[in-house]
């Protein structure tokens, strides 16, 4: 990813766009699953990106790393969901943990499961620029330049998750306790 | 450093409860993506080259009819000859193009032309010098062209041929009139207000060809019937005989202070 980010380096030929999709669908597919927390959104941004891809795909395809210049083309379709739907956000107060920690050694799992659910809760700035960081592990340069936002406001967005994680977690581990 | 610590404390766990669920998804629509993206991308670009057609098309009806309307002078000579000059009312209600204009009748010689000097004259008084009518020339038929003004959208809007009868009743109308019409109101209005919209130029067959006659009812500056040489009045009585069919306005700031001045 980082090296897609950076000049793109040309390839000796292009590559085959159907070939290509096939073997790297699985990949954008989850990323936008995580991304986005909806199958349906994911199949839309990933189609989207891939529209857009094929447009220009002798260009694409020349990139250092064409899977990354993808992704991000998945992030973009879905930030301008934002935008477009923006009004349509309800705001979640504070996170909310729904699932618990099993008391019969799946506790990873479980803990695995409140993770993402927490996540869920997020706003969708914070979860984007989470998932970059920890899914995709993108600098806070790369986060801030595919959010279309400074270096300190990715930052700012993945330590104020990262709080709020937290603090829910503490909670309801001191519940569970 | 202490603001690392969250990370290295929930970077792990969420990076794993990240992977976790990307690594379940097994259900995701995963077939046709390429031919989906590559059939949007090919109905996007029909979508263009339509638009791009349709565009093309337009700029070259619009090259063309500019052509056609450029070889109208051809047809204005061919009216000067004289022969044209049957008495017969030309048809009304003909097709209009997108913006109200009618095309030419290049073809039967006796079309009213679409570049007339009307178009760009200072107004509708300044009659060319050696095209006006002296009105004491006996007439063999007149043809009426209604233009629209507005600049920027000038063009001609209607014509009307008439017998060598009504053509002389015309010139025998305006020939009595007096300079002005003192009934109509006098106006003080911007430059801008006190150009007409539209005139009316009446072009009668003589024995010296095409002479003309234009009739400004329109504007605030002037009213009236004008040679050139000599200007009379705006009254009904002649308009009455030849504001018919396409050359009848709807109004005019004149003609809205004068009764009686169509049939």
């Amino acid at each position: 990813m980082e090296a897609a980010l950076a000049a793109a380096e040309p390839r000796t030929g292009p590559l085959d766009f159907e070939l290509w999709v096939t073997e790297k669908s699985d990949a954008l597919l989850r990323f936008a699953y995580v991304l986005t927390g909806d199958r349906s959104l994911a199949e839309d941004a990933v189609q989207d990106a891939l529209t857009t891809a094929c447009a220009r795909w002798i260009r694409v395809s020349r990139a250092d790393d064409p899977e990354a210049y993808v992704k991000r083309m998945v992030v973009n379709a879905h930030i301008s969901w934002w935008r477009r739907f923006r009004r349509r956000e309800a705001p979640v107060a504070d996170p909310v943990r729904t699932a618990y920690a099993a008391p019969d050694g799946a506790a990873d799992r479980a803990e695995s499961e409140a993770v993402w659910a927490l996540c869920a809760t997020l706003p969708d700035k914070q979860r984007a620029a989470v998932v970059l960081r920890f899914y995709e592990g993108l600098s806070y340069a790369e986060i801030g330049e595919l959010l279309h936002c400074a270096e300190a406001t990715a930052r700012s967005h993945v330590h104020r998750a990262l709080a709020a994680l937290k603090t829910t977690l503490s909670k309801e581990g001191a519940e569970d306790a | 450093m202490p603001e690392n610590d969250p990370e290295q404390e929930l970077g792990p766990k969420i990076t794993a409860a990240l992977q976790n669920q990307a690594d379940a998804q097994t259900e995701l629509q995963k077939t046709g993506l390429a031919r989906e993206a590559r059939r949007r991308v090919r109905k996007r670009r029909q979508t263009l080259s339509v638009a791009a057609a349709a565009v093309v098309v337009a700029v070259a009806i619009g090259g063309v009819w500019n052509l056609a309307t450029g070889g109208s002078p051809v047809a204005s000579n061919a009216s000067d000859s004289g022969s044209q000059a049957a008495p017969e009312s030309a048809a009304s209600g003909r097709a209009t193009n997108g913006s109200g204009l009618v095309p030419p009748k290049v073809a039967t010689g006796t079309a009213c032309p679409a570049d007339h000097p009307i178009l760009t004259a200072p107004g509708p008084t300044a009659v060319p010098a050696g095209t006006g009518l002296d009105l004491d020339m006996k007439v063999t038929g007149m043809q009426a062209c209604r233009y629209r003004l507005t600049p920027g959208a000038t063009g001609l809007l209607g014509q009307e041929r008439f017998s060598a009868d009504v053509a002389q009743q015309v010139v025998d109308e305006i020939n009595v009139l007096p300079e002005r019409n003192p009934d109509l109101p006098v106006f003080k209005c911007t430059p801008q207000a006190a150009q007409p919209s539209e005139a009316i130029v009446l072009r009668f067959d003589t024995a010296d060809g095409i002479r003309e006659i234009w009739v400004q009812y329109d504007g605030c500056d002037s009213a009236g019937f004008f040679t050139g040489t000599h200007t009379y009045g705006l009254y009904a009585a002649p308009l009455k005989l030849f504001m018919t069919g396409e050359v009848r306005p709807p109004g005019g700031t004149y003609l809205n202070a004068l009764k009686g001045w169509y049939r």
